[in-house]
């Protein structure tokens, strides 16, 4: 959460014309320019960010530091390719722009992409480092596009000379299949900023490819009680696991007394498995959980009857129970009950899961889960092929959850 | 303007004369052109561990003898006269300026600018030597930044130690010091006089 105004300079110079990144150089740059945008403003309300151009006709700012994404967001539209890369003029330019900033509390930081060659000798480059570094400015330099011979070396060098405790970074991104931004994200030059621009990071890494850094697919700075209940639960059902491991001969005698605690716990390992990736559908799964005493109780009777009808009932009435926010309450629960948990009763809930009619059948009865949404699909295309091989065996099962409902 | 100590130190405690060192806001001095980010904090300390500098002291990048230094004080002081002790070497400061109540000065401001008022430093180990203010432009200083634009021809500057005499007034400059962002308001964050129990609710 550090307070920073950034200068972002953006190379529109002819060598940005290039398909090398797709679709080119310049939208591939233009991305990761609104994704630190984006990142900047959301680690401090107070952050603020400019953006300058370095070729063309001149370096030209295009817009002031500003805490408004929009304004930013909207410069970069119309911006035309041409002319040749200013290194040092755009650098200066920057550092000039940060001097007149309105909060003199906030750090200053530029970031260079730069594209095309760089025609000045390392001397100077150095020299100009040297200056930022007297005047307390951090640089950031993103090396792409053309693979000019000493380019490199002389951005090592800029970045070395400002380089004040590591706060300057340089990334080399060749050319690849992956886009810009997505190389960057995993940058100092993102996660340098601390949590702030890391979370960004992280969820936008998320809304991007489906791919969660986080444990459980929740992020902690979003929903820090799911994320601990779901850790506690998780905890609780390795310990549960390994208890039923030892007292696997006691099952049948303990069935009764343990379906409670299952019952619940059954409950937890579906909202678990339901949870990777997606986090709408996890978050009312979590509270559509929280059942009553009642419910339990319902639960534990119907589960007397028959094992698998108990499922259904419970997910039924998961899908009418009200979404309240119990999420520590239930943690507690479960840390304070005993009993051992029903391995078969366990088998067939993972068997259950791993058919895709079922947790179709059970998301489309979740209130505000739609089943078409694109997240949801990868979910559950994910989960059937974890479970190719127990699909046979759950086709008997899914008919019958069909009826119930 | 340098005039010597010239009494011994054991007929008067000389350190409660130095005593402006209290009233620096430690944690918002700030050095431009510094080796080590943070090492000019530990140039602040009492009259008697004025030549004690276990705890370091501040440098200057190598080949830049340029230096500032900016102090912001908790409350308003005047300033009577100012110690720098330097480095040996040829790394003692030689010529001081002086800005005050300005925020957010940098190399280049510091060039353009008209000083306060401006020394010319002769090398001072023992830290004897004291420079006087021009007492009525120093009544009330919020902050003060000095810039030491040369030295005595050593690769980096060296300062050891900085004394402010001085006195302290009670006066605050106002400051909001930590903003809130409500993204929605509380209505039991904002109760009112009625709310609470006595004073006169207003007639809307």
């Amino acid at each position: 959460m550090v307070l920073e105004a950034t200068m972002i300079c953006i190379d529109n110079s002819e060598w940005m014309r290039n398909g090398d990144y797709s679709p080119n150089r310049f939208q591939a740059q233009a991305d990761a320019v609104n994704l630190i945008c984006g990142a900047k403003t959301q680690s401090n309300p107070e952050n603020t960010v400019g953006v300058l151009t370095m070729a063309g006709k001149g370096v030209r700012v295009l817009v002031t530091p500003t805490s408004d994404l929009g304004k930013i967001l909207a410069c970069m539209h119309g911006l035309e390719i041409g002319g040749e890369m200013n290194l040092a003029a755009g650098i200066q330019v920057a550092q000039l722009a940060l001097k007149h900033r309105q909060n003199k509390k906030q750090q200053q930081r530029i970031i260079v992409f730069a594209g095309g060659p760089v025609k000045y000798d390392k001397k100077v480059l150095e020299m100009i480092g040297r200056k930022l570094k007297k005047n307390n400015v951090s640089l950031d330099v993103v090396n792409f596009g053309e693979e000019d011979e000493g380019k490199a070396e002389k951005l090592e060098a800029l970045v070395a000379a400002v380089n004040n405790n590591d706060s300057s970074h340089v990334v080399h991104v060749p050319p690849g299949p992956s886009a810009l931004s997505d190389v960057l994200i995993s940058t100092p030059i993102f996660t340098g900023d601390g949590e702030g621009g890391s979370s960004f990071a992280a969820a936008a890494a998320a809304a991007a490819g489906g791919v969660s850094g986080f444990e459980f697919g929740v992020d902690p700075n979003l929903d820090p009680e799911l994320a601990l209940a779901l850790r506690v639960s998780m905890e609780e059902e390795r310990a549960r696991q390994e208890a039923a491991a030892k007292k696997a001969a006691e099952e049948a005698t303990k069935q009764e007394s343990g379906e409670q605690p299952s019952a619940s716990q059954d409950a937890t390992t579906i909202s678990e498995n339901v949870n990777t990736g997606t986090t709408e559908p996890e978050i009312k799964t979590k509270d559509l959980m929280d059942d009553d005493n009642a419910l339990l109780l319902e639960a534990l009777a119907m589960s007397m009857d028959e094992s698998s009808s108990a499922v259904a009932t419970r997910d039924t009435e998961m899908s009418e129970a009200a979404a309240d926010d119990h999420d520590l309450q239930l943690a507690l629960q479960l840390s304070v009950q005993e009993g051992t948990k029903d391995q078969s009763n366990q088998t067939e809930m993972n068997k259950l899961l791993g058919d895709q009619s079922f947790v179709s059948s059970i998301l489309a009865s979740l209130p505000g889960v739609d089943p078409n949404d694109p997240s949801v699909k990868d979910l559950l295309a994910s989960m059937q092929s974890q479970s190719e091989s127990q699909q046979n065996k759950d086709e008997d099962k899914a008919p019958k959850e069909e009826e119930k409902k | 303007m340098a005039c010597l100590h010239d009494h011994s130190c054991e007929e008067h405690d000389c350190s409660s004369d130095w005593s402006l060192y209290k009233h620096i806001d430690l944690s918002k001095v700030s050095a431009l052109n510094e080796a080590v980010s943070g090492s000019v904090k530990s140039v602040f300390r009492a009259w008697e561990q004025r030549l004690n500098s276990s705890e370091g002291h501040l440098e200057s990048n190598e080949g830049d003898p340029e230096l500032i230094v900016f102090i912001p004080f908790t409350s308003d002081v005047k300033i009577k006269s100012i110690s720098i002790v330097g480095g040996a070497g040829g790394t003692s400061p030689a010529k001081m300026r002086a800005f005050i109540n300005r925020d957010g000065i940098d190399f280049s401001d510091a060039q353009s600018m008209q000083p306060v008022q401006e020394w010319d430093l002769v090398e001072n180990l023992q830290g004897v030597l004291e420079y006087q203010t021009r007492y009525s432009r120093f009544q009330s200083v919020g902050n003060i930044t000095l810039h030491f634009p040369e030295n005595f021809g050593g690769e980096t500057t060296q300062i050891h130690y900085i004394g402010l005499k001085g006195e302290a007034t009670q006066l605050k400059r106002d400051v909001v010091a930590t903003i809130v962002y409500e993204l929605r308001p509380n209505p039991s964050d904002h109760k009112t006089r009625s709310e609470t129990g006595g004073g006169l609710s207003q007639v809307e």
